[in-house]
């Protein structure tokens, strides 16, 4: 091997892919951007208490309204806008303008047994007035029981499990997604260059001089790989310090399943660009295959929560593998010997192998046509 | 012994031919020029001696070296410049360089080939900032780096500004004082004209003529045309013209008001009667003219093409 050669081509390489601005675009803050807004809609930190503001009727103040006042009061997640008790008139004004989730109405005297909730009607469906009215319930429950002098015999018990050795958290979930999608995104969009090369003719140039094409090729290829390294490490710092995302990184795995699906992602691209004539036609191949795996490959949320009927055709796609793959090996520190990790393996290096050979095959029918 | 010996050339796509049959010889130094109307099979002769492209049948030899045993050792001695000036534009005149020159055992040094196509103050703007012509030197430069026995340039001057096209020329010169063989095409008579040592003129995929500049418009010349005008009005300019059309050598004559336009095959001789005659005549000769002739005219005469630039 030309050590020479070899080091002023990844050297081009290299600085061409830092001054394409589109390649740090696309492959750095586009993901970021995307796993920022996700986080944001969905990701709302579990750690936090729960917490909501209600308004409370108190106006005719007896016995059974102090009792339930004051267990009111040492609940935690409901808390008094203004800290006391208001008029009727003014909690429904609450309501309406959403102030508060909903306006607790306490018995007007000893004999009355309901309380009154009042909500808007277009929060029903909402977490925090569910959450009022579910809270609501369990202490009017228990004043019943205590009334008639009965305790409690069955209580449900919240416990919450996942298969890795801590829970994971949705920001885990899509931190892995994020980088899975980037790295796929930086192969499958990245292989547009040798459309480009193409059409510009410089790959007729460069067969004009002994260059070694395919030391070229590799060095092509070393590129990626380090640009791809980069994605990664940037993506998981930003996940880990903005959005708190919890990583258990089995290394060993994370090698592996990182190199098989650069790999296998390259090979995609290089398949398009086989039979684009354009970087417009090649994008549009790009564009059209991320965006279905964008949102078959459980990348913004688990495959299980699409339809039945969809679900098999995440099995076919390559970037679930690929997104499973970095998450068994960085956030469920799988080991390198586990059987699902290689199955995932396994189906990304056929989709691979399948996408090069058809590349390959087809550059070489062209190249019958035209070139020697 | 010729550079590059080229033989029976022939190259077809289905039922287009498009070269039948091309042989010409390079002697090392000179500057061969192939010209031809659009589609004569410039670029496809090129493409086959440079490698690009297998010919049907016909034979390529540069020296001993033939494509199928040395291609390798070929390409260390050749230069090209594509017409589709193809290189990296992210990268800057000096990387380009740099690159390229690592693809050869032995190459010029970087900062040479920047001085000889003039682009020192450029080295360090990315490519894709240049100008047509600043581009077009450095494809010429990264033709140079290896420092090729023989250099090929497609078309190098081809939508440039007058004053870009003749740094161009420099430099072909430049070459040519280095005993570089220049193999070129161009759509420019003149350059052709300029540059050249011999001139190869190819239409419909065959050589139609080849020879230095000078010896094929002398060839072609066996008439030329010389322009009077009269001052002293229509009816000098028509004695004129009946004493001209009494001359041996005159072959016809053409009028147009106090101006005569008239076809000789020896103008000298011609003229010199003329002017006795006008002596004679006491007339008065405002304008006397003989028109050179170009290669553009041996271009038309041998294609029956109208050159367009």
């Amino acid at each position: 091997m030309n050590l020479k050669q070899f080091k002023q081509m990844f050297f081009a390489q290299l600085r061409m892919t830092f001054r394409e601005k589109q390649a740090w675009f696309w492959g750095i803050f586009y993901p970021v951007i995307l796993m920022s807004i996700f986080m944001l809609i969905f990701g709302s930190d579990s750690n936090e208490e729960f917490q909501t503001q209600v308004a409370i009727v108190h106006e005719q103040p007896n016995q059974t309204s102090e009792l339930l006042f004051t267990q009111l009061e040492q609940i935690q997640i409901v808390e008094l806008k203004t800290g006391k008790p208001v008029s009727r008139e003014q909690a429904e004004e609450w309501v309406k303008e959403q102030e508060v989730s909903a306006a607790i109405v306490l018995p007007e005297s000893g004999e009355s047994t309901s309380v009154e909730l009042i909500m808007n009607k277009e929060d029903e469906q909402s977490t925090s007035t569910q959450a009022v009215s579910a809270t609501l319930d369990k202490i009017l429950h228990q004043a019943n029981l205590a009334i008639v002098g009965a305790t409690p015999t069955y209580e449900i018990e919240y416990v919450s499990v996942s298969a890795g050795e801590s829970n994971l958290d949705y920001s885990d979930f899509l931190l892995t997604g994020m980088i899975a999608l980037a790295i796929s995104q930086g192969g499958m969009f990245g292989m547009v260059d040798l459309v480009d090369m193409q059409r510009k003719g410089l790959i007729k140039r460069l067969r004009m001089t002994p260059a070694n094409m395919s030391l070229f090729g590799l060095s092509d290829m070393v590129m990626r790989l380090v640009f791809s390294i980069i994605q990664i490490i940037l993506l998981s710092l930003i996940g880990v310090l903005l959005f708190g995302a919890n990583l258990y990184i089995n290394f060993a795995s994370l090698l592996v399943i990182f190199l098989i699906g650069a790999l296998s992602f390259n090979a995609l691209g290089y398949f398009f660009s086989s039979f684009s004539k354009t970087t417009e036609a090649y994008m549009g191949v790009a564009n059209i295959l991320s965006f279905i795996m964008m949102f078959l490959s459980g990348i913004f949320f688990p495959i299980e929560m699409m339809p039945d009927w969809l679900q098999p055709v995440s099995t076919i796609l390559p970037l679930t593998y690929f997104a499973e793959g970095l998450r068994d090996s960085m956030v469920y520190e799988v080991s390198i010997f586990s059987s699902s990790l290689w199955l995932g393996i396994g189906i990304l290096t056929l989709w691979g192998i399948c996408a090069y050979l058809l590349g390959s095959w087809l550059y070489k029918r062209k190249s019958l046509v035209s070139v020697r | 012994m010729p550079i590059l010996e080229v033989n029976q050339l022939q190259k077809s796509f289905g039922d287009i031919h498009a070269v039948q049959g091309i042989s010409f010889s390079v002697e090392p130094g000179e500057v061969f020029t192939i010209i031809g109307p659009n589609g004569a099979g410039k670029t496809m002769t090129l493409e086959m001696i440079e490698g690009l492209v297998a010919p049907d049948t016909g034979e390529i030899h540069f020296g001993e070296l033939n494509w199928k045993q040395h291609a390798i050792e070929i390409k260390k001695k050749i230069g090209v410049q594509p017409q589709s000036s193809a290189m990296f534009d992210l990268l800057t005149p000096k990387e380009n360089l740099d690159l390229f020159a690592s693809f050869y055992d032995k190459a010029r040094s970087t900062a040479e080939i920047l001085e000889i196509v003039n682009l020192t103050d450029h080295q360090n703007n990315q490519v894709k900032k240049l100008s047509g012509g600043q581009r077009q030197r450095l494809a010429i430069g990264l033709a140079m780096i290896s420092d090729p026995e023989i250099i090929f340039l497609d078309e190098p001057t081809t939508g440039l500004d007058p004053q870009a096209r003749r740094n161009i020329w420099e430099i072909i010169t430049q070459l040519k004082s280095l005993n570089k063989t220049t193999i070129l095409t161009t759509h420019y008579m003149e350059e052709a004209e300029k540059l050249s040592d011999r001139v190869c003129i190819v239409d419909q995929g065959r050589v139609v003529t080849l020879d230095s500049p000078s010896n094929l418009i002398e060839k072609l010349t066996k008439e030329r045309e010389v322009r009077l005008s009269f001052q002293d009005g229509e009816t000098a300019a028509l004695d004129g013209e009946l004493f001209s059309n009494q001359l041996e050598s005159v072959i016809r004559t053409e009028r147009e008001g106090t101006s005569l336009k008239l076809w000789t095959l020896n103008p000298e001789d011609t003229l010199l009667n003329l002017f006795k005659f006008t002596k004679e005549k006491d007339y008065l000769l405002e304008q006397v003219s003989i028109r050179e002739m170009s290669l553009e005219d041996v271009f038309i005469a041998y294609t029956g093409k109208e050159w367009r630039d």
